[in-house]
């Protein structure tokens, strides 16, 4: 019994130990995001005060860019590291809040045409991303692997359909690397190619949760675009996201008819497992608030709330893209990709022209 | 002994597992919700 009250305060200790590792990269994110919120509020105040004509340049860029600054021209102390590794974690804390200044009619409507979307673009991924893979010769779970992250949810599909079907690290890390400099570059893309046709924020929200892979960055590039474009990406992302389990089972039951990855005896259990939970939460919030148990007052602080967590957010986006990190992964597999998403996100795009015409989004 | 602490490892094991970081995240999200809603949390600003 001793043993097991040591066992149990040494786990205790460690525990604490873990949580007292992540404050100073959750510190040095706040400073990021409060600095990059302070550039934005300088610059419109300076240019308000002198009637010079200056577009809003959103917190969100700057975040962006200071991560990326200080994340490819400095080495982060380790130190750092697990803090920063967090962003993820408030990018989903921010979403469920973000459930707030949705009310289930809302839903209800854009996820309709969402879902349709996402059908559509989930398909049509699946299918160019193997064509162009098989084109230029890469390995088959490599294929499968770029095809998942770029149909559903860039690098948590990648993770998720790594255990499923056995693939290598360096398959994975290639896939990872490719989305990743991807989403880099949608970052600073889709809200120029937006502007550039004067997209509505319904449309473009959409365009951006459809095409942009990975989470963090959808979130990013619907933000950059404009907060209602931003609200609208990360609903169309949710829905993306809520596929995740049965692409990869589909994937995972292919390799174990070949006979290169293990059973799944449970699939329910399965789908359980790799569904992710966020999205039920966001619904959950979502619904309480539509029930109208919040005043107006308290819904704006949990929308703030969420602001908050995607601040953390964007700063880590910044600091966890290392452009040197990623032009070591090999150039094949970005080749591939860059077609490839270039060729998803005209395909999106004139879906989203073609729902705006029929539905006036 | 042995297989008491082997035991304790597996339910602990067995109950992390599903703490996931997304559930961690839900966790945490509805927790600043009930705050807000019973008012410990006001005028939260931006």
């Amino acid at each position: 019994m001793a043993t097991n009250v040591v066992a149990i305060d040494t786990r205790s200790k460690s525990r604490v130990g873990q949580v007292l590792a992540l404050i100073p990269g959750i510190l040095l994110l706040a400073a990021i995001g409060l600095a990059a919120k302070w550039i934005e509020q300088s610059i419109n105040g300076y240019t308000k005060a002198h009637h010079i004509a200056f577009p809003n340049i959103e917190y969100v860029l700057w975040a962006i860019v200071i991560g990326l600054i200080i994340g490819n021209l400095i080495k982060i102390p380790a130190i750092f590291q697990a803090g920063i590794d967090t962003y993820d974690f408030w990018l989903k804390a921010g979403i469920v809040l973000l459930g707030s200044r949705f009310v289930l009619a809302d839903i209800r409507k854009l996820t309709g045409i969402s879902l349709l979307l996402v059908f559509i673009e989930i398909g049509g991924s699946l299918l160019l991303m193997t064509a162009l893979g098989k084109a230029f010769g890469l390995r088959p779970k490599l294929i499968n692997l770029l095809a998942i992250g770029s149909s559903v949810c860039g690098v948590s599909a990648i993770i998720a359909a790594k255990g499923a079907i056995d693939a290598d690290d360096e398959d994975s890390s290639f896939a990872i690397a490719a989305i990743l400099a991807l989403g880099a570059i949608s970052l600073f893309a889709f809200p120029a190619i937006g502007s550039a046709l004067h997209m509505s924020n319904n449309a473009y929200g959409l365009w951006a949760g459809l095409a942009v892979d990975n989470t963090a960055e959808a979130t990013a590039a619907g933000a950059l675009f404009s907060d209602a474009a931003g609200k609208v990406a990360v609903l169309t992302k949710t829905c993306r996201n809520a596929m995740i389990g049965f692409v990869v089972l589909g994937y995972a039951i292919y390799w174990t008819r070949k006979g290169q990855a293990q059973a799944i005896q449970n699939k329910a259990a399965f789908l359980w497992t790799k569904f992710p939970k966020f999205v039920l939460g966001f619904l959950v919030i979502s619904a309480v608030v539509s029930l109208g148990a919040f005043n107006a007052d308290q819904v704006k602080s949990l929308a703030n709330l969420s602001r908050w967590a995607f601040l953390l957010t964007f700063a880590g986006v910044g600091l966890k893209t290392n452009f040197r990190a990623l032009s070591r992964q090999g150039v094949k597999p970005f080749v591939v990709g860059i077609v490839g998403e270039v060729l998803i996100a005209v395909l999106t795009l004139g879906l989203v022209v073609g729902a705006n015409r029929l539905w006036t989004l | 002994m042995a297989d008491e602490s082997v035991g304790v490892k597996t339910q602990a094991d067995k109950a992390g597992s599903w703490l996931t970081l997304d559930v961690w995240a839900v966790l945490l999200a509805f927790v600043l919700a009930l705050l807000v809603w019973t008012g410990i949390l006001q005028h939260v600003p931006w």
